[in-house]
């Protein structure tokens, strides 16, 4: 039964190829933790991936429940985190994975930094991954202002007055961040949700179907 | 290698199938033991995403997510403090070279060369080994901002009560409004000596911590009052014995009434 | 390992259907006295504490409130049993001692009962309500049986 569907759809679209692309090589042996226990240091790319991937869930059910509105954004997290059955590991996930990914992200880059991976011919992959940690740090940057509570708002009134500090668009790059040059406020908050459950995502997406592709292109790289 | 059915499509622009230039590599041309990735590898990495994800969750169960009370602009005695992973930058700033009219080479200079020669890493170590040893430059320079990087984030945390600062933010639940008895004989000496800190109903300020919700007894409170605690001096209560114990009192009736 | 991972999160997200659904049965002072309570439906409104997850308000409701035959006090929902729109008593010039919902011309007696062959498909419901110290006091609105 499920063969005859799977021939179907194959009759006209030919997904054969696509499905060899996405799983059907073979794993080299220096990168199997199971020949060679060092080869562990490979996972970290592979965890970081599943991490990204709680992050989105755990971000969508999130939303269920948040609203980015200043009066009510604190409340809104208070009581999905103290009302709502597990509203607390729910919210733990998003908050404790954010911090798991830049760990992970963090050794995934040494990892590939010390075994000189990003040599020829995997420059423009490398550069990607420096791209997706950025996106990450602003993931969490934005991220952490959304509960609005004293934390969020100093935190963010900071790094809004380093962005102030910028020469020539300092105050241009200030508003546009903040939605009004003096105030961090209703419209902050809205720019920062949207910049966190939109802009950013949508960025993060696009690079990592870059970065997993190029892998696939290029191959693992070799042993040392 | 023949792929898909070999059928053809109307205005085909893929690959065609006979070239063979865009056909990834085959993986037997490396050493040793190679294994399939569908279903044999992945089955491992499972296991790993499994044994990892029993221990996150584990972890937020154990690890409440923090949250601190509603974002209050007013708020002047709150000393701000960014993730941990933003703590190297916050660090960095608070240094003389990095700060005052130097404060572009702190927000521009230093992270920009860190991140710009990250990002262009391939370029600027652009030999042609691999192995740590045959690019020492590209290396210690990276051990470097490594240290560098870890160092100012312990040098940032350290110098962080994170014990009384959980305890200064916490969150007040929303519409838990506490009668303040102001007839009760404690509460001219709460007037008198911890108002100011303490907030007119006990909500806490910038200054102190609300008094609203504590798990102290009579005798713990009378020493805090007192003797001070954390960001509290001593010496602070300046009332006899008598009052002192009615201040206990009042504070202790209080927290009964809130619960 | 999916299921690992989805479960609290789909738990979190299904919270509100589990949550326990029955109302507090508080019945709120209307402001209106028993002696003011006529054979003929008048309109009363008072406001009601709603807590809606986080955010808790005071909205308004309104009754029709008469007394019937037997001097029983009767406190009818204004929310019409087809669609929800708001009834009136003799909203319409055509039906005179009926309540009336302007939207699809639905029709009720004037003890709530729908009319036959009009769109509601049963009576309005009533509230619950008791009568303290003279003054009337209102709680939850209880569906009826259709007729």
């Amino acid at each position: 039964m499920i063969q005859k569907i799977y021939d179907w759809i194959d009759d006209r679209v030919d997904i054969t190829p696509i499905w060899r692309d996405i799983a059907d090589h073979e794993v080299p042996e220096h990168v199997n933790p199971a020949y060679h226990f060092s080869a562990f240091v490979y996972c970290f790319g592979g965890l970081t991936f599943f991490v990204v991937v709680i992050q989105v869930l755990s971000g969508m059910f999130l939303t269920m429940y948040y609203v980015p509105d200043i009066e009510n954004a604190w409340r809104s997290v208070y009581y999905l985190q103290t009302q709502v059955a597990h509203g607390q590991i729910v919210r733990g996930m998003h908050h404790w994975g954010a911090s798991v990914v830049i760990v992970m992200l963090l050794l995934h880059t040494l990892r590939v930094f010390f075994q000189g991976a990003y040599k020829k011919p995997r420059e423009l992959n490398w550069m990607i991954g420096v791209l997706l940690f950025f996106v990450m740090l602003g993931l969490g940057f934005t991220g952490y202002l959304l509960p609005w509570d004293n934390k969020a708002y100093f935190a963010t009134q900071v790094g809004l007055q380093i962005a102030e500090q910028v020469p020539f668009i300092g105050e241009h790059l200030l508003t546009l961040l903040a939605g009004d040059p003096n105030i961090v406020g209703a419209q902050t908050l809205t720019r920062f949700f949207a910049i966190h459950v939109f802009f950013l995502p949508a960025a993060l997406f696009a690079l990592l179907a870059v970065h997993f592709i190029l892998i696939r292109r290029q191959g693992i790289s070799g042993p040392l | 290698m023949q792929r898909g059915k070999g059928m053809r499509f109307v205005g085909d622009s893929r690959i065609s199938a006979d070239k063979t230039s865009q056909v990834p590599k085959d993986y037997s041309e490396y050493p040793g033991r190679t294994e399939a990735f569908w279903p044999n590898f992945l089955l491992k990495e499972w296991l790993v995403g499994a044994v990892f994800l029993v221990g996150f969750l584990t972890a937020t169960v154990v690890a409440p997510p923090p949250l601190e009370g509603i974002a209050d602009p007013t708020a002047a005695g709150y000393i701000p403090l960014p993730d941990w992973y933003f703590l190297f930058l916050y660090q960095l700033l608070k240094y003389q070279f990095a700060s005052g009219d130097y404060v572009l080479i702190g927000i521009l200079v230093i992270p920009g060369l860190a991140f710009g020669a990250l990002f262009l890493a391939p370029f600027l170590d652009n030999g042609p080994g691999r192995r740590p040893p045959q690019r020492p430059i590209a290396v210690s320079m990276m051990l470097l901002a490594l240290i560098a990087t870890i160092w100012l984030t312990y040098e940032s945390a350290a110098a962080v009560d994170w014990e009384a600062r959980k305890e200064m933010n916490k969150p007040i639940p929303p519409g838990e409004t506490v009668e303040i008895d102001t007839s009760h004989p404690g509460y001219a000496h709460y007037e008198a000596n911890c108002l100011a800190c303490h907030g007119e109903s006990m909500e806490g300020t910038a200054a102190g911590p609300t008094l609203i919700g504590i798990e102290y007894s009579a005798e713990e409170i009378a020493d805090i009052a007192v003797n001070g605690t954390g960001n509290m001096p001593p010496g602070l209560f300046t009332g006899s014995d008598e009052e002192l114990e009615e201040l206990v009192d009042f504070i202790l009736s209080v927290n009964e009434g809130g619960e | 390992m999916a299921a690992g991972l989805l479960a609290p999160m789909i738990r979190f997200a299904i919270d509100p259907v589990l949550q326990s659904q029955e109302k507090s049965g508080d019945l709120v002072n209307v402001n209106l006295s028993v002696d003011d309570i006529t054979d003929t439906p008048q309109r009363v409104d008072w406001e009601v504490q709603q807590v809606d997850g986080w955010y808790e308000s005071n909205i308004n409701r309104t009754a029709w409130v008469y007394k019937d035959e037997n001097g029983e006090i009767v406190a009818l929902s204004p929310i019409c049993t087809h669609l929800g729109c708001f009834v009136s008593w003799e909203g319409s010039e055509d039906y005179p001692n009926e309540f009336y919902c302007p939207c699809h011309d639905g029709r009720y007696y004037k003890d709530g009962t729908n009319v036959p062959g009009t769109p509601p498909l049963r009576p309005l419901d009533v509230y619950e309500h008791a009568v303290e110290n003279g003054m009337l006091y209102l709680g939850e609105p209880k569906p009826r049986e259709g007729a």
